[in-house]
């Protein structure tokens, strides 16, 4: 097992060279007038973009700069954003934390209603409920967050008042910054606990609501087909097939029996629909106006903030190393077969 | 059923939960539309600051905060005016008749206002004033607004030369701002008509000592060059402010994209009426709008082409049909790089293409100027909301005359003009080029469509194709020259003609030295103006130049837009001059 | 798809030419699936709709344009239009003709799908086999590199790359493609690594059949299922995918007959004006209707052929 956890964890500096090489290549294709473009805001600037490129070296070949960011990160230093108007590092390590309670509530959600409705929709396939659940979570995935986003501001805040964007409230955020806050974990349900104000954590969670509701809808479908079709395939198994002929209770056999068997696939899903679901919240960042990784990486990608971006794709590389160790580490658990392996 | 019983109950506890909070929010909202937080007030508009440093911040996100809010300057516009001033940090504004201009216009002497308190606590001086703006020339950020004075103060237009090469001394430094007494003097290189109404809107004044005990420039003579063109992040100002304003700087948080500001209890004047003001980017508009409707914010900014959504939202007030001393036009390039350049096609006069001075020839630009519909422009991309231009000398400037003749929109004299194009080769070929546009720009989206559809319908040869690129690529484009037409907007940095005259006609101008447009006669007229203080005199000067720009034609001047904000009914003390970048929020309060 | 596979499908007896005679009863048993099931008959019906309208867009839908994908519009006022004469569906912002769209919109969907689709499949067919027959240090390159791929979230690479290449449809798909084709490599590459040693194509090694050959003729016909069903249920995904791109503006331009850029341009519109929050419900409603179709077709699609397809129901019933 140790070695396996090894083996995995050495791919790390191959997938995060591998990965920031990738994007430093891309940038290949952009003149220097183009990535100096970051520092101006409009083209009355543009007789400046010469000293722009003089003072940030834009106009060394890409192999150069590549090389002289990987220099700075080895000493431990990511560079500047200036899309985020902060070091990278900092930047990264506050915007994450609020997409990662986002991603983490949303996966929560996900994974209740998915397996619940997958499984549902299983035992009781082509029925009414199968139908039923198959199109209402096909719905949420047919349609780009941001409608139902907007639909969902529009009733849930718009006409009743409850549920607002943004991360807090205004009172909330004042109280936040001042010196009677101590932030531990970035994530606000969680340091406001730890900072026993009760009513902080009732209005972070009041904040979580329309985001993760939109997210969850967005992403159940995929995790209801899953389980839906694994739990199809292990409910003919021979093994499920006896334990009903014994005359076993169907829900004991669900529970005790299939389940297990078919969450495997879940696993595996689990950890691209995590990465998918990052992909998937710059939008419902947008219109909550979430401060999350998502929007800031899309605006440092679409400025061509190259310090921030390949910032990010290091942390994602590492990220889903670690993720995918994790999975791992959950098969063994899961299946016993693996484990003796 | 029995299914899934623990899923069930695990979700009945959660909409419980759910159903728990939002009784207790309604519970707490209470009835009836009273203010919400009466003493802070939450401003929602869509762009980001860059910088908090006075002296390099160049966009009016990152200057709303800093100016007249938290930073102050010497002298400010009185009230809604552009061309009277006030004395905001001096206590006289100065003029010909009270002597403090002196005769030859060369200089000018700030008697500086005693007792004025900086937010750290320490006492304003005139020390301060003269290191403020030092500060302003020297540190000089590329792409950064320190040309504004540099360039009547010392007539150069950046510290550095072509190569980088620092290329002002101390000594001349020294002489252009300098403390005499009570007084702060400053000396220019010749006379110059708009220095005031610089004066009026740049160059905030902080402490040296605050400055110097933060890794910044300490004033000293021979330690400014280290701190010569820096980078945003290299400077404490960058995100901390110490200036005399009605504000301080509580927070600029910008992951949650807010500048928080706090009341000056010790502000020199009365102190603001608001104890909070929050600045905050939302992109949405949807967002925006439905903070604005729950009172969760003041007032908001928006587009132009968003504006009939944002009409007659219960208890709020919009503020329409504000001007802007501002003018959106279509540049021609007269020197176009069509190496590798598919925007220009085939880079010859064959039908496929267009020739890199294809629109070096008047007749082609008349064609254009004819052709456009300028009224249907105005109409559709920016919803009827400003008036068309007579040239680059604006409305509210002085110099601005309506009996300018424009190129009214006719087809026949259009196709004329074609004709007559390229030696009469293009109307038999045709051309086809492309018009690369910002992207997401709705109203020059709409006016890439006007040309194409009006130019195209001349002559089926003709074949105008229009592509959104990010500003990215379009600043690249513009760079190197290889933009064809394209549409480009200018905001003044000054309510004078000639921060208009000089960068849309001078040889030096920005949009000259990217199109191309030279004219001596525009250049000498140019230089005249600018050095002559009587106002008759300058009109007269500003004419010509007009019409210079009427008959060469380097650029289409399509629209002078106008601005709308919305707010709460709740808001009072509002009031709007175009120079401000943002709001003022020291009048402001809520009832 | 489930990892967990233990059964193989029927065996064939040695030195027999196997495939003809497998696809002719697959066939008459998908002919007799889709009978059975209505919904797989819905999806079927959905996805020939689409189809049709595709190939017919030019006559349902003159165009008047130069470019046909691009929407006309009769001037260029900036509020949307109900459905009225002239206009069956009403127009959005800028007056673009929402049944114009809806049309050709049906051929750019499928024409993006397809594409990203044709190009995940190409690109999987040739890396997957690769490693997946072979296996070894080949194997491992090509599992790392998309391991590099897939280290990436989705939408921003494909924001990188689009940012990078410039804004149009060409480079939208390539992006897409970039971002889809290590699942379907990784998903062949099972295939391949299971078929390998199935009894059939171990005999055809030991007669001595080229590698390509075998590759060919055996192992290609029984993986690609699989990848039919995981192209199937993409196909809702890459156009939605396209939409958030357009979002971002970097999708298809505005103007381009594409229902996501369509969904994008009533972005402004969903929450009304004040008094009438539903005022242009058509803006959205429109493309959206025709999105959630085309996902729904193409997934009871997708789930169909897994129906059929499944071994492990195919000795069942």
């Amino acid at each position: 097992m140790s070695t396996f956890i090894a083996r995995r964890l050495l791919l790390l500096p191959f997938v995060a060279v591998g990965v920031t090489l990738l994007i430093f290549s891309l940038t290949q294709l952009l003149t220097p007038a183009m990535r100096a473009s970051l520092y101006i805001t409009d083209p009355k600037q543009l007789n400046a973009l010469p000293d722009i490129i003089r003072k940030y070296h834009l106009d060394q070949p890409v192999y150069v700069q590549y090389w002289e960011w990987l220099r700075q990160v080895l000493h431990g230093d990511l560079g500047w954003s200036e899309t985020a108007r902060e070091p990278v590092a900092i930047a990264i390590a506050g915007y994450f934390p609020a997409t990662f309670e986002l991603a983490l509530y949303s996966f929560a959600c996900i994974l209740t209603l998915g397996i619940w409705l997958g499984t549902l929709s299983a035992v009781r396939k082509d029925q009414l409920v199968d139908h039923i659940s198959r199109f209402t979570s096909i719905s949420g995935a047919s349609l780009p967050t941001f409608v139902w986003g907007l639909l969902l501001l529009m009733i849930f805040y718009g006409h009743f008042g409850w549920f607002p964007p943004g991360r807090l409230g205004l009172q909330a955020d004042l109280f936040v910054r001042s010196s009677r806050f101590h932030p531990y974990t970035g994530l606000m349900t969680v340091d406001t606990l730890l900072n026993g104000q009760w009513w902080l954590f009732w209005d972070a969670l009041r904040h979580l609501v329309l985001p993760v509701a939109t997210l969850t809808y967005f992403l159940t479908a995929v995790l209801v087909r899953i389980t839906r079709s694994s739990m199809l395939e292990t409910l003919r198994a021979d093994y499920v097939r006896t334990a009903e002929a014994k005359g076993l209770n169907q829900s004991v056999v669900i529970d005790k029996h299939a389940r297990r068997n078919a969450l495997i696939p879940v696993i595996t899903l689990a950890g691209l629909l995590f990465v998918g679901l990052l992909s998937g919240v710059v939008i419902t960042e947008t219109v909550f106006n979430w401060p999350g990784i998502g929007r800031w990486g899309v605006a440092a990608s679409q400025q061509l903030d190259i310090p921030a971006v390949t910032g990010f794709a290091l942390a994602f590389a590492g990220m889903l190393v670690l993720g995918n160790l994790c999975a791992d580490v959950l098969y063994a658990v899961v299946d016993p077969r693996i484990r003796l392996k | 059923m029995r299914i899934a019983s623990w899923t069930v109950r695990g979700a009945a506890a959660l909409v419980a939960v759910v159903l728990m909070l939002s009784l207790g929010v309604l519970v707490a909202r209470g009835a009836g539309e009273p203010v919400k937080n009466p003493d802070t007030f939450v401003e929602l508009q869509f762009g980001d600051v860059t910088s908090l440093d006075p002296d390099l911040a160049y966009d009016i996100y990152s200057a709303e905060p800093i100016w007249p809010n938290v930073y102050e300057t010497l002298i400010i516009y009185s009230g809604s005016s552009i061309d009277k001033f006030s004395p905001m940090l001096a206590t006289e504004v100065p003029s010909l008749e009270n002597g403090l201009i002196s005769k030859d216009g060369l200089t000018y002497t700030f008697p500086i206002r005693q007792g004025v308190q900086f937010h750290d606590g320490s006492t304003m001086t005139t020390d301060d004033v003269v290191y403020s703006f030092r500060r302003f020339l020297l540190q000089d950020q590329a792409g950064g607004p320190a040309w504004l004075l540099l360039s009547p103060l010392l007539g150069v237009d950046s510290t550095r030369d072509a190569q980088g090469k620092i290329q002002v001394t101390w000594d001349q430094v020294q002489k252009a701002v300098y403390a005499q007494g009570n007084t702060v003097v400053f000396h220019l290189k010749k006379p110059f008509a708009p220095f005031l109404t610089i004066m009026a809107a740049w160059g905030g004044v902080m402490p040296r000592k605050w400055a110097a005990a933060h890794n910044d420039w300490d004033g000293g003579a021979t330690t400014w060059q280290k701190f010569n063109n820096p980078k945003n992040e290299d400077r404490y100002q960058f995100n901390h402010m110490d200036g005399t304003g009605p504000f301080m700087l509580q927070q600029w948080d910008p992951q949650t994209k807010e500048v928080i500001l706090v009341r000056n209890t010790h502000y020199w004047r009365k102190p603001a009426a608001l104890a909070r003001v929050i600045i905050r980017s939302v992109s949405e508009l949807a967002t925006r709008r439905l903070q604005l409707q729950q009172g969760d914010a003041d007032l908001i900014v928006a587009s132009l082409n968003e504006q009939s959504q944002l009409r007659n939202l219960p208890n709020t007030v919009m503020q329409t049909k504000l001007p802007q001393i501002a003018v959106q036009t279509l540049q021609f390039n007269f020197k176009i790089d069509t190496d590798g350049n598919p925007d220009a096609g085939s880079g010859k006069l064959d039908g496929q293409g267009i020739p890199p001075d294809f629109f070096a020839d008047i007749h082609v630009r008349r064609g254009f100027a004819y052709a456009f519909d300028y009224t249907q422009n105005l109409n559709s991309a920016y919803a009827g909301q400003g008036i068309l231009p007579h040239g680059p000398i604006v409305q509210g400037l002085l110099g601005y005359d309506p009996s300018i003749p424009t190129y009214a929109t006719s087809r026949d004299k259009a196709i004329a003009e074609f004709k007559e194009a390229m030696g009469g080769k293009a109307w038999d070929t045709g051309f086809k080029f492309t018009i690369p546009y910002t992207a997401g720009n709705a109203a020059r989206q709409v006016g890439a469509e006007i040309v194409r559809d009006d130019v195209q319908a001349l002559n089926p040869k003709f074949q105008i194709a229009f592509r959104p690129v990010p500003a990215s690529t379009l600043n690249s484009l513009l760079f190197s020259h290889k933009g064809t037409m394209y549409f480009l907007g200018w905001f003044a940095d000054y309510p004078d003609p000639h921060d208009f005259a000089q960068p849309f006609l001078a040889s030096a101008g920005y949009f000259p030295v990217r199109g191309g447009y030279h004219s001596a006669d525009a250049d000498r007229l140019i230089d005249q103006a600018v050095s002559v203080t009587d106002p008759a005199q300058r009109k007269a000067l500003y004419k010509q130049v007009s019409m210079i720009a009427y008959n060469d034609l380097p650029y289409l001047f399509l629209v002078q837009p106008t601005t709308y904000f919305t707010m709460r009914s709740w808001v009072h003390g509002w009031y709007y001059n175009p120079i401000f970048p943002g709001q003022y929020f020291y009048t402001l309060y809520k009832q | 798809m489930s990892a967990v596979r233990t059964t193989s499908p029927p065996l064939v007896a040695p030195g027999a030419a196997p495939a003809p005679r497998v696809q002719q009863t697959t066939w008459q048993r998908t002919v007799r699936r889709f009978r059975q099931n209505p919904l797989s008959m819905l999806g079927l019906c959905i996805v020939v709709f689409f189809g049709v309208v595709a190939l017919l867009a030019p006559l349902l839908a003159h165009p008047t344009e130069r470019n046909p994908y691009m929407i006309p519009h009769e001037g260029y006022s900036s509020d949307p239009h109900p459905p009225g004469p002239g206009h069956p569906f009403g127009t959005t912002e800028e007056q673009f003709d929402l049944y114009y769209g809806a049309v050709w919109g049906t051929r750019s969907a499928l024409l993006v799908a397809l594409t990203v689709v044709a190009i995940g499949i190409g690109v999987s067919l040739v890396l997957g086999s690769l490693s997946g027959y072979y296996g070894g240090w080949m194997d491992e390159l090509v599992m790392r590199v998309t391991d590099i791929f897939l280290a990436f979230p989705g939408l921003i690479l494909a924001v990188v790359i689009v940012a990078v290449l410039g804004q149009s449809v060409r480079n939208a798909m390539i992006a897409i493609a970039a971002v889809q084709w290590p699942t379907y490599t990784r998903l062949l590459r099972a295939e391949f690594l299971r078929v390998r040693d199935m009894e059939f194509v171990q005999a055809a090694r030991a007669l001595g059949d080229r590698d390509l050959v075998i590759i060919g003729r055996h192992v290609i016909p029984n993986t690609i299922y699989p990848i039919l069903i995981l192209a199937s249920l993409d196909m809702g995904q890459i156009v939605i995918t396209f939409a958030a791109l357009s979002f971002l503006g970097l999708g298809a331009p505005p103007g381009y007959a594409d229902w996501g850029q369509l969904i994008n341009l009533s972005h402004n519109w969903i929450l009304g004006t004040a008094g009438d929050p539903f005022q242009f419900w058509y803006t959205l409603a429109v493309p959206g209707t025709a999105i959630f179709l085309f996902v729904l077709g193409w997934n009871l699609l997708g789930d169909a052929f897994r129906d059929i397809f499944d071994p492990r129901q195919q000795g069942s019933r």
